[in-house]
Order: structure tokens, then C-alpha cells, then sequence
């Protein structure tokens, strides 16, 4: 019975793989029906498989293994086999995207209702869980870096999927780029890796480097670093996380899924599982938690500054990250992981919610244009609460403060008070921004016609997904908390209690004071505010933070536009010309062979016998 | 050795013989299309399963023919790809307006040549079955004798066969000359200048059938011209049986490894790689790029007939399998669209121009089948590729390495050339859809596709397969 469960696995990701081929071949006869049909019910099927394979997991009925499913080809020291680990980490992973991967995927059924191209949606979307799922239940590097480029690509082809407008169009490429930037510096890790180990198996890789490595080895803390690069553009980190604000030009759920709950996530999932090699490199585990604690402090204030509904919720979710980016630097993986799940239901619900208040205002995202939607859109409004105080970590009552609450107190625990203070900071700021956006979309007057006349989302498509998202939001999410001890070394808080409570208090206070400051400024206090940001060191810090610092600018200065005039200057130069000879020489070597091509059977003929004739004056000299 | 083993191992042999009979003898007494073709599909099918039921624990042999694992393997191929066209032919051939049944009894006939070429292990067995593979090919290729371009191409290939094979006998008497036997035993007990310069001719008679340069030029016309399930028995089982009966020769005749000849071949094989993709660059025929890619394939094959080891034996094998599936399917789409034959068929790459828009089955499997013949990873022809490349980066040929990756990267041009056009928007011949056929059809051209696609993710049984038989 056990084994059989367990062999069930590899539906997980074959189901969504059938889905996007049936949806990609259906050439649109599904229709818009069939098509959600499809796009949906393979998740979903693929969520029931996670929970049959949960529950035995969690009865004791099956330990964490290794599924070895065949081995593709074996040469020498390569055999790249294509195996599962299915462990507390891999699940809980699992868990996230199949189930809060369904919820989105049913939600998208009214989201998209009557847009264009909904097959085309629903095929990228299954394909990014497909692809999600490899990198996270791959054994090896080589598949799971399979499942990072393919989520790249879903990621790409879905910000760009409103494609005629080229704002789009530009936007996808930008993230594709960037994240790319990260994804070399991965691929180089993965090679220093196999040239140093021979293996790519990956608790193979970790045995042989804590053998081979000693802590603080030169090379260890390279690789770690290289592993690093690919973490923080995949999860829109410091420095490579410009492009995740722009990335919301895709579907709403969309951003749900792959840029909240899931896919930038990744980087956290990447270094948690690599955790082995990290401890090894000291100074690099340090780097990630100042990374974090930097981009959770920037974000926050980038958050604080923006007008766009979805930008705020980007800028959070960078926020976030970078808290799990803190546990995981200072060595509290678990936590890191607790904050990813819960995490990913509070973003996911508040993009969904987004996405319904988008929807119902005619695709009005501007916040100063909406306003006084809490008596028209209700369920919106309770999902934006809920979700909102999860964000806030709202003491007691929601997800969020449990996971942040021991992120924080690891933090201590692990004496680095300097990040302590920034999760503290961050959290006030949480508390402003959420209050800002809450109160800027529900209350007040409304700003436009759009917001004036906004019609309620009907159906259980609607409902039930934000519903369900917003009871995991809760405390009830919180006592999912996944059991990790057995895949992650005990953290630095495991033993030690002096300070946690007062942690705990301190904690709690900041976020209420976020939140009441919050309520204060926004709900009373709105003109004097705007006359704030419209003038003097105001108007500085407005523009300042309401482009994020202003990285983009910097880059455009510094990276593209170099690299461009490098280009442009390039373009005509001798080496290309010479590269561009080979094809020349092919033409020219193809245009020549061809006239021995000439349908005429006497020129065969004696081509023939004159070939003959060579061969054999050749053997003959030989 | 009179054992009954030999004659259970002449079975399939005998049943292709029997369902060629029986076709012939329906003609005489009524012809009728469907059940000449029924026939022909049971015969073959009966023919696979008998000889896959057919282990082969020793290799059993008579004195013109020897059944081993070599022999097995290909007879394998042999009957399944007959078995694939037979099928393809029935659609095809409704639309034509001419005798139909005739042209099942001719594809019996190959296939039954080339269950005799692949089993030889004598000169005269060996020209035997090469002629009676070839005959029935001159027929079908010229089937459609009204059109000019089939008339053309069965008689271009009958003439310059004709050539060939007096190459290839003029090649056996100085064998004969030299050595006194016609068994590959036999000539394999002496060497000398009348040897070499026999092996030599035997060689051009051989590598004109392969299409080798600077033999190939009438590859692209002939594939062109004949009805497209005749080029495609063409392009499979005529090229498979020689291959193997050369791989034979090259394995248990000395002569055949001589150093010269060894390297003789090497520069061919080179040429032949080089030549046949560039051949192949701007080509708007389908067909016709089809031709020259075959070409080019049997330039990566040959790395393997020089090298002869071994594992030459399983890497050939590999790749013979992967390049027959492959091509398979790409035939396949073409007969589906050129269904049923009445006018021109599809073979002009404007054809294809925004298939998937139409057929995307159809396209998929078309663009799997060109990805594979390219050799991109996760499909069959990868495989063959990699197994080709460590051949030879383990017999450190390094000329042939370089020529093998130049060719690639030459023919990944025109491989995606005929991919673009099948994604285009613009729809350019609605009316080649190539509706109307059985579902059977599509589905054997699917299966086969999802057959290149499994063999590239999961090579591992069929390698196993190939390692374990007997040779």
C-alpha cells in the first residue's frame, strides 16, 4: 500500500504535463469552458496525489526517499538519472504549489472569463506547475536545474502574455534577462560542483563536499556564492530584483502563482536544500541574511511609495523574501521555509483579491483612482483584511505572525541583533504600506467611475479560492507548520529560550504600532500626507522610493546602455565578419554542390565511374 | 548443419513469401484493394511476431544465410518498417486510378530481399537479395508512370543500379579471383591487390545503394520523383539492408578493414557527411532535403563501419534505429498530406507553410521527427548522435568527430528551416490538409513520433536490448 502511494509521485508532474500538451495540441477547440476544465482539473489531480502522498508521509507510512525513476544515458562519470526526493522539504514544497497552485488555477476560470487566448493561459500555467514541481522534487542538480530555466520560460511567456502591447513585451524580456544574469552564475556553481565532486546527485554532492570541504574553504564559499547569484534573481533579491515590479504586468493570478507564491520562492527553496554546502562557506550564509534584511528595509519603503495595486503587492513580496532570505542567513532554514508557506498563502490570496477588485473596477489598478469599495465588494474587502493582517503579522490571530515571529526570534537567537532590528523596522513598514493599500482601495470616496460602479465578482469560482486562501491565512495556517528537523540542522534558537518572549512582545508591539500608525495617517490624516509627498524633502523621497531607489535607473546607466553602445560599436567588426564567413563559405560551398545536382543521368553516370576510378587508383597506390 | 532451428528461423522469411503468393494470385482471380492490403499487413505483422518469438540463443546458419543477433535486429527493423509503409500505402493509393494491388505484391518482394540481404553471409546470397530488393523498388518507384518525374525516377535508379550492381559483381569475380570462395569465411582466408581492388568495387556497388559520395547523386532526384510510400521503403529498409550486409562484410572479411580501405572509407565518410548537409541548405523540396539528409546520415554511419569494433555494432545499431523511426515519421506526415494521390503531392516546403494551424498533431510530429534527424537532445536522434561521437572520440578519430559536429551544425539549419515553415501564420494551401484518411493513419504517425520522443528520454531499454543480442 505504501509503495504504492509513493509511486503515485511522479503524477504529480506528469498530470499538469498532459494538461499543457492536450491544451496546446486542442489548437482552441476546447473552447474557453474545456480549456479551464483541462488547465484546472490536472492541478488539481496533481494536488490530490500530494495529499494522498502527504497523508502516508505524515502517518509514518513512507520516509523520505529517493525515487529513482531510470537513468537517461550512462557514459563514464555521467549518468544523469532522472530521480525524486521526496522528503519533509520536498513536500512541503509540493504541498504549496499543487494546492495553492489549484486554488489560483480555479480562481484564473473567472479572472479570465472571455479574454482571448485563455487555452494559450491555462497551457503556460500548467506547464510552470509541471516545471515548478521538477525543480523541487529533482534529486540532481541537472533536473532541478531543468525546472529552474523551464519556470523562467513560463514566467517569460506569461508577463508577456497580453503580447500587443509592448510594454509587455519588454517587461518579460526584462525579467527573463535578469534572472538570467543569476541563472549563469548557477549553471557556473553546478559545474564547479560536478568538476570538483563528479556527481550531481544532490546528497551525494553534500556528503562528498562536508567530506572533502573544510568550513570556510575557498572553493566552498565560491560555489556557495555562485548558487547565491542564482538564488537572488530567481527571488528578486538585492541586487538582481528590478525586475519583479515589472513583472506584474501579467495576469493577475498569474502574479499570484509564479510572483508570490511560488516561483520566487525558489532562490529560498535553492539555498535551503543546498543548506550543506553554505555551512560551509560561513561568510557567504552571512551575506544571504544581510541581502535579505537590506532588500526586506528597501522594498518595504518602495512600498510605501507606490500607486499601482499590484506594484505595492511586488514590492512586498520582495519584502517577504527578504526575510526568508534573513532566516535562512542565519541559519534558521525552517523558519525560512514556515514564513515561504505561509507566505504563499497570505501574497496568494492578496493577489487573488487584487485580482478581483481589478476585475469588478474594469481593470482600474491605480489606487488614487479607486476608494470606497468596501461596501460593494465585501468579499474583497474581508480577503484584503485577512490577508493584509497575515502580511502585518497581526499578533496571535494570523499566519504571518507565527512564521515571522520565529524568524525574528532566530535572529536573536543567533546574536545577530543588527538583523534583528531590520526584521523589526521591516515589520512597521509592513504595517504602513498594507494599511495604506487597504485603506486607499476601501474606504474613503470613490475617486472614479470605475470604483463608483463596481459590480461584485459572482460564483463559487470567485468565492470559494479566496475563502479557502483566507481561512489558511489564519492561525489555522499556521498549524500546518511542516516538521523539517529531519532534513535541516537544528537551528540556533533550538536550545536557547532567554529572550524569546521579549522578542515575541517586541514583535507584536511593532506590528500594532505599524498597523494603528497606519490607520491613523491613512484613514485621518490623508491630505496633509499628500501635501507631504508633493513638496520639499517629501516630494524627494516620494520620487525616491516610488522608484525603488532608483535601481533601474542606475542600471540602465551603468550596465545597458554600455553594453548597448558595445553593440552597436561591435556590430560590423572584423571577428563577426569572420564568424559570419562560415556561413558564407556553406552558401558558397552549397550554391557550387548544387550544380552537380542537374538531373542528368549521363553526368551521374559518369560521376560514378570517375569516383570508381579514384577509389581504386587510391587502393592501388596504397 | 541440418538442424530444425534454420528452418524456424526462414520463417518470417517464408510467410513474406507466402502474403507476396497469395497477393499475386488475388490479382489474378479479383482485384481487390483493401483485401490485397490486408494480406500484405497480416502477412508482415505475422512475419514481426514470429520473428520476435524467435530467440536467438545460438546463431543458427545455412550456407548462404546465418541468423544471429545482427541479423535478427535488422530483420526486425526490416518487417516493421514495411509493416508502417504498408499501412501508409493504403491511403495513399485510393486516390489513384491506376492498378492498385500491384503495388502491395512489389513491397512484399523487397521486404523479402531484405530479410535475405541482412541474413547473407554469401556473395550469392548477398546479390540475390540486393537484386531482389531492388527490383520491386525500380517498379513502385515508377509506379505512378504517368507522371513523368515517377517514370523518371524509377528508370534514373534502374540504369545507375544497373551500374552498381555491375560494380558490385565485377568486385565479387576478383574476390573469386583471388580467394576461390564466395563465403565470407572463405574470402576471409586470404588477402591480395586482386582482393583489395574487388573490395574496392564491391565497395562502390555497396556505397551506391547507401548513397555515398560521390555516389549520391541520384538520391535527391529518385526521392523526389517516386510516390512517396515507395521512397520511403527507400529510404528505410533498402538503405537498413545494406548497411547491415556491408557491416557484415566489414566485421568478418579482413579486406574490408584493410588500412587503405579503412581509411579510404574515413574520407568518404567525411565527404559524405559534409556534402550531403550542404547539399541540403536551401532546399524547398521536402522530399528532396529528406534525400540529402539520408545522405548525411549514412555519412555518420559510416564512422562506424571504419571503426568496426565492437561497439561499433551496437553504436550502428543505435543510430540505425533512431534514423529509421525518424524518417519514418517524417515520410509518414508526407504520405498523410499527399493522401490520397490524385494531383501533385506534398512535397514542396510551401506545403507545410502554417501546418500547424491545420494539423497540429501532425506538425508536432513532424517537427519531432526533424528535431530528432538533427540530433537535439531528449529525442532519438540524440542518442544516435552521442553514441556516434563517443565511438569515435574513444577511437580518437578526431577528423571524424570534427566532420560529425561540423555536419550537425551545418543541417540543424535546414532542419529548422522546415520547422518555421510549419508555425507560420499564413496558411498558404488549406486544401493539404490531408483530411479524410483513416484515423489509423494519424495514429501510426503519432505512435511513432511518441516512439522518437520515448527512445530519446528513455533510451536505456532498447540500448540494453541491442547490447544483449548476439553477434
Amino acid at each position: 500500500m505504501m509503495e504504492m502511494t509513493v509511486s503515485l509521485l511522479p503524477l504529480t508532474f506528469l498530470l499538469p504535463l498532459a494538461g499543457t500538451l492536450l491544451l496546446a495540441f486542442s489548437a482552441g477547440r476546447l473552447g474557453e469552458r474545456g480549456a479551464v476544465w483541462i488547465g484546472t482539473g490536472s492541478v488539481g489531480l496533481a494536488a490530490l496525489v500530494t495529499a494522498l502522498v502527504g497523508a502516508d508521509f505524515a502517518l509514518g507510512n513512507a520516509g523520505p526517499q529517493t525515487l529513482t525513476l531510470y537513468t537517461w544515458i550512462a557514459v563514464g562519470e555521467f549518468a544523469p538519472s532522472i530521480g525524486l526526493r521526496l522528503d519533509a522539504l520536498s513536500l512541503t514544497m509540493l504541498s504549496v504549489i499543487t494546492g495553492v497552485g489549484f486554488l489560483i488555477h480555479w480562481f484564473a476560470g473567472w479572472y479570465m472569463r472571455g479574454e482571448e487566448g485563455i487555452t494559450r493561459f491555462y497551457a503556460y500555467m500548467n506547464l510552470f506547475v509541471f516545471s515548478m514541481i521538477l525543480l523541487v522534487l529533482g534529486d540532481n542538480l541537472l533536473l532541478l536545474f531543468l525546472g529552474w530555466e523551464g519556470v523562467g520560460l513560463c514566467s517569460y511567456l506569461l508577463i508577456g502574455y497580453y503580447y500587443q502591447n509592448a510594454a509587455n513585451g519588454a517587461a518579460a524580456m526584462k525579467a527573463f534577462i535578469v534572472t538570467r544574469i543569476g541563472d549563469v552564475f548557477l549553471a557556473v556553481g553546478l559545474f564547479l560542483l560536478f568538476t570538483q565532486f563528479g556527481t550531481l546527485d544532490i546528497a551525494e554532492l553534500v556528503t562528498r563536499a562536508t567530506q572533502a570541504w573544510s568550513a570556510g574553504e575557498p572553493l566552498a564559499q565560491l560555489a556557495a556564492l555562485l548558487i547565491l547569484g542564482g538564488a537572488l534573481g530567481k527571488s528578486a533579491q538585492l541586487p538582481l530584483h528590478t525586475w519583479l515590479a515589472d513583472a506584474m504586468a501579467g495576469p493577475t493570478p498569474v502574479s499570484a502563482l509564479i510572483h508570490a507564491a511560488t516561483m520566487v520562492t525558489a532562490g529560498v527553496y535553492l539555498i535551503a536544500r543546498m543548506h550543506g554546502i553554505f555551512e560551509l562557506a560561513p561568510a557567504v550564509l552571512y551575506l544571504v541574511g544581510m541581502i535579505g534584511a537590506v532588500t526586506l528595509l528597501m522594498a518595504g519603503f518602495a512600498a510605501l511609495a507606490q500607486t499601482d495595486i499590484k506594484r505595492v503587492l511586488a514590492y512586498s513580496t520582495m519584502s517577504q523574501i527578504g526575510y526568508m532570505f534573513l532566516a535562512l542567513g542565519v541559519g534558521a532554514y525552517s523558519a525560512g521555509v514556515f514564513h515561504l508557506v505561509t507566505h504563499a498563502f497570505f501574497k496568494a490570496l492578496l493577489f487573488l483579491a487584487a485580482g478581483a477588485v481589478i476585475v469588478c473596477c474594469r481593470h482600474e489598478q491605480d489606487i488614487r483612482r479607486l476608494g470606497g469599495l468596501r461596501r460593494r465588494l465585501p468579499l474583497a474587502y474581508l480577503s484584503f483584511v485577512v490577508g493584509g493582517a497575515a502580511l502585518a503579522a497581526l499578533p496571535l490571530v494570523t499566519a504571518g505572525f507565527y512564521s515571522k515571529d520565529e524568524i525574528l526570534w532566530q535572529a536573536l537567537a543567533a546574536e545577530q541583533q543588527g538583523l534583528l532590528i531590520a526584521g523589526l523596522l521591516g515589520s512597521l513598514l509592513t504595517g504602513l504600506y498594507t494599511l495604506r493599500l487597504i485603506v486607499g482601495i476601501f474606504h474613503g470616496e470613490p475617486k472614479s467611475k470605475a470604483a463608483e460602479n463596481a459590480q461584485p465578482g459572482r460564483g463559487p469560482q470567485h468565492s470559494v479560492p479566496l475563502l479557502v486562501l483566507a481561512v489558511l491565512s489564519t492561525l489555522l495556517g499556521a498549524w500546518l507548520r511542516p516538521d523539517l528537523s529531519a532534513v535541516f540542522p537544528a537551528a540556533p534558537g533550538a536550545d536557547a529560550h532567554a529572550g524569546h518572549t521579549a522578542v515575541q512582545l517586541i514583535a507584536s508591539a511593532t506590528a500594532i504600532i505599524g498597523i494603528l500608525l497606519g490607520a491613523w495617517l491613512f484613514l485621518t490624516q490623508g491630505p496633509k500626507l499628500a501635501r507631504l509627498a508633493a513638496e520639499g524633502a517629501g516630494a524627494f523621497f516620494w520620487r525616491w522610493w516610488h522608484r525603488a531607489f532608483g535601481f533601474d535607473g542606475l542600471y540602465d546607466r551603468v550596465l545597458v546602455r554600455p553594453f548597448l553602445g558595445l553593440v552597436q560599436s561591435l556590430r560590423r567588426d572584423w571577428l563577426d565578419a569572420f564568424c559570419g564567413l562560415a556561413g558564407q563559405l556553406a552558401l558558397v560551398l552549397h550554391a557550387g554542390l548544387s550544380r552537380s545536382q542537374n538531373g542528368q543521368l549521363r553526368h551521374y553516370a559518369i560521376a560514378t565511374v570517375v569516383g570508381a576510378t579514384l577509389m581504386v587508383v587510391i587502393l592501388a597506390r596504397a | 548443419m541440418p538442424a530444425p532451428l534454420p528452418l524456424l528461423s526462414l520463417g518470417p522469411f517464408a510467410l513474406v513469401c507466402a502474403a507476396a503468393v497469395t497477393v499475386l494470385l488475388g490479382i489474378a482471380w479479383q482485384r481487390m484493394h483493401t483485401v490485397s492490403a490486408l494480406v500484405t499487413i497480416v502477412g508482415l505483422l505475422g512475419a514481426l511476431v514470429l520473428q520476435l518469438a524467435l530467440q536467438t540463443p545460438d546463431s543458427a546458419e545455412t550456407p548462404l544465410l546465418v541468423f544471429d543477433g545482427l541479423s535478427h535486429f535488422a530483420a526486425l527493423m526490416v518487417l516493421g518498417s514495411s509493416l508502417v509503409v504498408a499501412l501508409l500505402s493504403h491511403t495513399y493509393l485510393r486516390g489513384y486510378t491506376g492498378p492498385r494491388e500491384e503495388f502491395y505484391l512489389l513491397l512484399l518482394c523487397a521486404a523479402a530481399g531484405a530479410l535475405i540481404l541482412v541474413a547473407s553471409q554469401h556473395l550469392a546470397s548477398l546479390f540475390f537479395g540486393l537484386e531482389l530488393l531492388s527490383m520491386p523498388l525500380y517498379g513502385m518507384l515508377a509506379y505512378r508512370f504517368q507522371s513523368s518525374h515517377s517514370l523518371e525516377a524509377g528508370l534514373k535508379y534502374l540504369i545507375l543500379s544497373a551500374a552498381g550492381s555491375a560494380f558490385l559483381l565485377f568486385g565479387m569475380a576478383l574476390l573469386y579471383a583471388q580467394t576461390g570462395a564466395l563465403d565470407f569465411t572463405g574470402l576471409a582466408s586470404e588477402m591480395g591487390p586482386w582482393a583489395l581492388a574487388g573490395t574496392g568495387l564491391m565497395l562502390v556497388g555497396l556505397g551506391f545503394k547507401l548513397s555515398i559520395v560521390p555516389f549520391h547523386l541520384w538520391t535527391p532526384d529518385v526521392y523526389q520523383g517516386g510516390p512517396v510510400p515507395a521512397t520511403m521503403l527507400l529510404a528505410s529498409i533498402s538503405k537498413l539492408a545494406v548497411f547491415v550486409v556491408l557491416l557484415r562484410l566489414v566485421l568478418e572479411v579482413p579486406t574490408f578493414r584493410d588500412e587503405a580501405l579503412s581509411a579510404l572509407l574515413a574520407g568518404l565518410a567525411i565527404l559524405t557527411m559534409i556534402v550531403g548537409n550542404l547539399l541540403a541548405l536551401r532546399q524547398s523540396d521536402l522530399k528532396r532535403l529528406l534525400g540529402y539528409s539520408s545522405i548525411a546520415h549514412f555519412g555518420y554511419l559510416l564512422v562506424a563501419l571504419v571503426i568496426g569494433s565492437r561497439f561499433a555494432v551496437e553504436t550502428a545499431g543505435v543510430y540505425l534505429i533512431t534514423y529509421l523511426v525518424a524518417t519514418l515519421t517524417a515520410f509518414g506526415v508526407v504520405t498523410l498530406l499527399s493522401s490520397p494521390c490524385r494531383t501533385e503531392e506534398a512535397s514542396n516546403l510551401e506545403h507545410y507553410r502554417g501546418l500547424f494551424w491545420r494539423r497540429p498533431w501532425l506538425a508536432a510530429a513532424l517537427t519531432v521527427a526533424m528535431l530528432s534527424l538533427a540530433g537535439i537532445p531528449f529525442t532519438a536522434g540524440f542518442i544516435g548522435k552521442f553514441y556516434i561521437l563517443a565511438l569515435a572520440v574513444d577511437a580518437q578519430r578526431w577528423w571524424l568527430v570534427a566532420a560529425v559536429i561540423a555536419g550537425s551544425a551545418i543541417g540543424l539549419y535546414y532542419y529548422l528551416r522546415v520547422m518555421v515553415a510549419l508555425f507560420l501564420r499564413e496558411a498558404a494551401d488549406a486544401s493539404r490538409a490531408g483530411r479524410g484518411g483513416h484515423w489509423l493513419n494519424d495514429t501510426i504517425v503519432l505512435v511513432l513520433a511518441l516512439l522518437v520522443i520515448v527512445l530519446g528520454v528513455w533510451p536505456a531499454p532498447a540500448v540494453d536490448w541491442l547490447a544483449g543480442l548476439n553477434y
